[in-house]
């Protein structure tokens, strides 16, 4: 009882979607209260059956499906599916699993689809009503970043490999329509039609445009100085993409539009998930960003990193928003849901610190927590 | 944080309430904790100083005359909130110079080149203490190409690797591997931390023009390194990261930097000028590419380093090693300047080179492949060195080469022998 009276005043506030119902669930954690531990520090709403191994990736249905499903890939070769419910309420639905580790999933745009990226090469389609997994894509080296893309005169599926290519699939043919080839190995994507963006090793960029059919757009040089790791794309007040951005494993965020008017002032850089703040006489403790998300109302981004904490920012005021408690792992995967209302994390280690510091047996956690207040924008320009 | 422009041609106006840095004024690196930061605020505070460091440029009253001040500022793209020491400031102006950069630099220039060599030990300081992510490129300036000496692996590639060492029971040439890959990232990161002469000579270089790392996994070859996809893209400005890249090996000076290919084939001077070591190599091939003096400055630095490793490099072996073995020290033309080796490097480096991927036909062209074909004397002139004769490998060693790939922890040390180089 002790726990859900400790959580009690904060469950008010915390549901997630309005109903203060329903946060037995939490209790599910094996910590029950948090006393020491600091897994949750931001009491957030823990997943039911959360994956065995790290977390790669999160994703959340389209809005096409009515509710709120999540997907998530991990390093113990399997893809789990999750109903969440209004109240908070986690349920685990289904779940598949590749002969290696997920490195990427995500939906079609109708709902009924879920596509799953892998090591052991090759990408699925995997049906949710019949629960049937088939492959549709085969690479000769780990596929990194899947990617739905629905265009107007055709739909298919987008796979980025460290096999240096970039591969396009309709899933009912094991040929790919298309290969783009690319400089190194992809390491992230993203994608919004008509734009989708691709960053390599050895700090590649490149944009395509995918009307019609997908053609590279622009090289980019990078405005990193280090390894990229994770790319999103945002949007104009018009809802067309107009500009992403990256992150890199230096702490580090840059912004970058397209066709800026004026891309020295236009665009820019940000550090973040440092340990000393903006404290530069002392050395600081440098952590990846492992994820950014945008968020589908707002337009306010969201960053996650190897420090273990997430932050929320408002490109356009060029502020953040609000930065969480520092978890005890590193946070490796973030997604918002089709409406901004819920935000997903996952909690779990990411190899930034190399084999040494990896735990098989420490759990590994999603959260939901809601995201409709805390990532307004500041203030409007 | 940034120096100021104006300083650095002598004429700021606001001397020492100058918001900027001024190197030398204030002690170079040293002050970063210039008043009106307060850096000491909280992280809110620390996001708004970038987006004031650009309110300084654009827009406070007193910097009024947006325009000559937009327009340096554009030309070398904003270097606010990314980079502290600002030492990317006019490194286009620097640079654009020159083909020869170490004939007659101008003051300013020389200043750059400071601030850029003194911006990439702050940087390396930083690496080091930071606990950052080791195995990441790096380059001094936004938008500008790698650094030579080290390679991108992401950290699910890591994992990847320790995941199948830990299936096929083999973690402790897993663990070899990352230990040496951490030495050879330790010694890198010293050596651009103690800049001597050649180093100096080669990351210049290598900045101006772009180094192209072979990437991957200096070991970690197997499935990059195996499917050598040939890189079919244009050589070409836009892109800063490097042209080509041949998943083996450290860029062993093959791969053409991104601007610099028409101009390797042309322009010799840019040969002479730089370093001695050029010389040797711009009279042996300098249709290949590694003409391109900086890569091969640069690549003794990355081939160093393999010579002592348990992995050694897969296939291109031969070159490292024998490059290696040569006294490199600092003194790079020594590296080079055995004839024999130098001519070696010339046509067997595109050679062995071939042997493991479709010719780049972009870079080198299939004209300079096939040229080197042509001269198999030289090749077998340095026979003993580019490459160990059948008999002197060892079963082991004779197997791993004839096999599709490396096995990490079983990669021979001898170059390959010329045999089982498919041409």
């Amino acid at each position: 009882m002790l726990p859900a009276n400790h959580f009690g005043e904060k469950k008010v506030k915390m549901s997630l979607f309005g109903t203060t119902s329903g946060f037995g669930t939490s209790g599910t954690s094996m910590f029950g209260s948090t006393t020491t531990d600091n897994h949750n520090p931001m009491k957030d709403i823990e997943v039911t059956s959360s994956p065995d191994d790290s977390i790669g990736c999160l994703s959340f249905s389209p809005p096409t499906l009515p509710g709120n499903f999540l997907i998530a890939g991990s390093w113990a070769n399997d893809v789990r599916c999750w109903e969440v419910q209004d109240s908070g309420q986690t349920i685990p639905k289904a779940q598949q699993m590749h002969t290696g580790p997920v490195l990427d999933v995500c939906w079609s745009d109708d709902g009924s689809k879920v596509f799953t990226a892998s090591c052991d090469k090759t990408a699925k389609m995997w049906d949710l009503s019949s629960n049937q997994a088939i492959q549709i894509a085969q690479h000769d080296a780990p596929v990194k970043t899947i990617h739905w893309i629905k265009a107007p005169n055709y739909s298919c599926v987008m796979t980025g490999s460290w096999d240096k290519t970039l591969k396009f699939w309709d899933t009912r043919s094991s040929n790919p329509m298309m290969v783009l080839q690319l400089p190194e190995r992809c390491y992230c994507a993203d994608v919004i039609y008509p734009m989708a963006v691709v960053a390599t090793a050895e700090r590649g960029l490149i944009v395509y445009q995918l009307e019609n059919q997908p053609s590279e757009f622009r090289r980019i040089e990078s405005p990193l100085k280090h390894q990229h790791r994770c790319v999103a794309i945002f949007k104009d007040k018009q809802n067309k993409p107009t500009g992403f951005a990256l992150g890199s494993i230096e702490g580090r965020v840059a912004i970058h539009y397209i066709n800026p008017p004026n891309p020295a002032k236009d665009n820019f850089t940000f550090k973040c998930h440092r340990s000393n703040g903006t404290n530069t006489s002392a050395p600081q403790d440098i952590y990846a960003v492992n994820g950014i998300a945008f968020h589908p109302v707002h337009g306010t981004l969201a960053t996650v990193g190897s420090d273990g904490r997430f932050s929320f920012w408002d490109k356009d005021a060029r502020t953040k928003l609000k930065t969480s408690e520092q978890l005890d792992q590193p946070i490796s995967a973030c997604c918002f849901n089709h409406n901004g209302n819920i935000f997903a994390y996952a909690s779990s280690y990411d190899w930034s610190k190399g084999h040494e510091f990896y735990n098989p047996q420490k759990k590994n956690y999603i959260f939901l927590r809601n995201a409709a207040e805390e990532l307004k924008p500041r203030n409007k320009k | 944080m940034a120096i100021c422009q104006f300083f650095l041609q002598g004429r700021c106006r606001f001397g020492d309430r100058c918001w900027n840095e001024h190197p030398g004024a204030r002690g170079a690196g040293g002050g970063r904790q210039p008043p009106q930061q307060q850096l000491s605020g909280n992280n809110r505070r620390g996001w708004n100083t970038t987006s004031q460091r650009y309110a300084n440029v654009i827009q406070p009253s007193s910097f009024s005359k947006s325009t000559p001040w937009g327009g340096s500022r554009d030309q070398e793209k904003p270097s606010f909130g990314s980079f502290d020491l600002g030492a990317s400031t006019n490194r286009n102006k620097g640079f654009g110079l020159s083909e020869n950069p170490f004939a007659s630099l101008s003051p300013e220039e020389q200043k750059d080149e400071k601030k850029l060599l003194e911006g990439i030990v702050k940087d390396m300081e930083v690496w080091e203490s930071s606990g950052q992510w080791i195995f990441s490129v790096y380059s001094p300036v936004k938008k500008k190409p790698n650094i030579s000496g080290f390679t991108d692996i992401s950290p699910e590639e890591l994992r990847l690797e320790y995941h199948n060492f830990l299936t096929s029971n083999n973690l402790q040439s897993y663990l070899n591997s990352v230990q040496h890959l951490i030495n050879q990232w330790r010694n890198r990161v010293n050596e651009l931390k103690s800049l001597n002469i050649s180093t100096k000579v080669a990351l210049l270089s290598d900045v101006k023009d772009g180094v192209n790392q072979a990437a991957s996994a200096f070991g970690f070859g197997s499935s990059q390194a195996a499917t050598f996809v040939s890189p079919g893209f244009p050589v070409n400005n836009s892109s800063s990261d490097n042209a080509q890249n041949f998943s083996f090996k450290t860029n062993s000076g093959f791969a053409a930097a991104s601007s610099g290919s028409p101009a390797v084939l042309g322009s010799s001077p840019a040969f002479g000028a730089v370093a001695s070591a050029s010389s040797a190599i711009s009279t042996s091939a300098p249709a290949f590419g590694f003409g391109k003096p900086e890569i091969t400055s640069a690549a003794s630095f990355s081939f160093k380093s393999p010579a002592d490793s348990s992995f050694g490099s897969p296939g291109f072996s031969g070159l490292p090693t024998s490059l290696a073995t040569g006294p490199v020290s600092a003194s790079v033309p020594p590296a080079f300047g055995g004839g024999s080796s130098v001519a070696g490097f010339g046509s067997p480096g595109s050679h062995s080179h071939t042997a493991f991927s479709k010719p780049s036909n972009d870079t080198f062209g299939n004209s300079s492949i096939s040229t080197s074909f042509s001269a198999p004397g030289s090749i077998v002139a340095t026979d003993n060195v580019l490459f160990t004769p059948r008999d002197k490998l060892t079963v082991q060693e004779l197997e791993q080469f004839q096999s599709k790939k490396f096995t990490l922890g079983k990669i021979p040390l001898k170059p390959p022998p010329l045999e089982l180089l498919n041409i």
